[in-house]
């Protein structure tokens, strides 16, 4: 039998990434066709190549990892660096709209009224469900600390219980955040305040999906005993992520919602 | 954003909690999410309850401002006229809110 005289792990040839790089092909190429020729067939195909991807390749890392044992303390480190960079290049992602809403709301031009937010804008009462939504995501946090500690301690009961009152709370928000977007007075074409609006807490909402998905992964494998007290570094990761999102949130409500208000 | 001068010893007991590695992290932490985080969700939920009852239905005056309801290009749904979350009770169209009741 095959013996590595180093801790590392030298991961099998895997289709995936050939398959993730065509999904994304698919989908840009997708939506263009969907934006000028009314077809959202390759699209479709992109998203659906998308999906499968993600399935299997978490799947194989997860059977690497758990099931293999490849993930010793040096490779585990290496992860913990990739999810760090991860959430930092994301972070920055998101400082271009913030860059963008305060381009837009700290000089605002003659043509919105010289004033912001701009003339026949009546923006969202920040002390209504924005502050609401505050509350819930600063309670998720909570919770999902509250589910760490009983993971590391064993308390198999209360990690299941605090994990799924974390992902509760992350589906609350986005209910809550989806009736906001409905009864809304302004729409994303309500000039640039409907942009930076709908494009920075529209990201930010699909990454609380994203989080809160990423999560659930967590109570299946968690359920399913895959963690231990010692080695758990899905949940770490999807819990940085959540914090992440939370932090997002925090600065959206105090620019865009309170200050912009 | 000031913060309620319970919120920040809190914060402080929350700091110290989440540092030590002994025994009961996890009761700190879930008497925290019942007795602060889940009741001031409740709090939020209660405040945002009566605000929205006490402010009127009625959608704000139509002006046909030409910084709003953009049209360069119509969207590539429906009429390409409704935004995705279109509201025909509180989003009016460029030609003013659809519908009998304004």
């Amino acid at each position: 039998m095959a013996h590595q005289a180093h801790a590392y792990h030298m991961v099998d040839p895997s289709p995936w990434p050939l398959t993730g790089a065509i999904a994304a092909l698919l989908m840009t190429s997708g939506l263009a066709i969907w934006f000028h020729f009314h077809s959202t067939t390759l699209m479709t195909l992109g998203l659906i190549l998308l999906l499968l991807t993600m399935y299997q390749w978490w799947r194989d890392i997860i059977r690497e990892g758990t099931f293999q044992g490849h993930h010793t303390p040096p490779v585990q480190k290496g992860l913990r660096y990739g999810m760090i960079l991860f959430i930092t290049s994301e972070v920055f992602f998101f400082l271009g709209f913030f860059w963008a809403f305060y381009h837009s709301s700290l000089a605002p031009t003659p043509e919105l009224g010289g004033c912001w937010p701009p003339t026949g804008i009546t923006p969202l009462d920040p002390f209504e469900v924005p502050l609401l939504n505050t509350a819930v995501l600063l309670a998720s946090g909570v919770t999902v600390t509250w589910a760490h500690h009983s993971i590391m301690e064993g308390e198999r009961k209360q990690a299941i219980q605090s994990l799924a009152l974390t992902i509760l709370l992350g589906l609350y928000f986005t209910a809550l955040q989806a009736m906001e977007y409905y009864e809304a007075p302004f729409t994303i074409a309500d000039g640039v305040y409907g942009s930076t609006f709908f494009v920075a807490t529209g990201f930010h909402g699909l990454h609380v999906i994203i989080g809160s998905t990423f999560l659930a992964v967590c109570l299946l494998r968690q359920i399913q005993y895959h963690f231990t007290s010692e080695h758990h570094f899905g949940f770490e990761a999807a819990a940085w992520y959540w914090h992440f999102v939370d932090v997002v949130w925090l600065f959206l409500y105090v620019s865009i919602y309170w200050w912009g208000s | 954003m000031a913060m309620s001068p319970a919120a920040t010893v809190a914060r402080r007991a929350l700091a110290a909690a989440s540092q030590g590695s002994h025994e009961g992290g996890a009761r700190t932490w879930k008497i925290l999410s019942f007795v602060l985080a889940l009741p001031g969700v409740g709090v939020c939920m209660a405040n945002a309850y009566m605000k929205m009852q006490a402010h009127s239905h009625d959608p704000p005056e139509f002006v046909p401002y030409p910084h709003l309801r953009i049209r360069t290009k119509p969207w590539p749904w429906g009429d390409g006229n409704h935004s995705l979350f279109h509201n025909a009770h509180t989003n009016a169209l460029p030609t003013g809110y659809e519908g009998p009741h304004h």
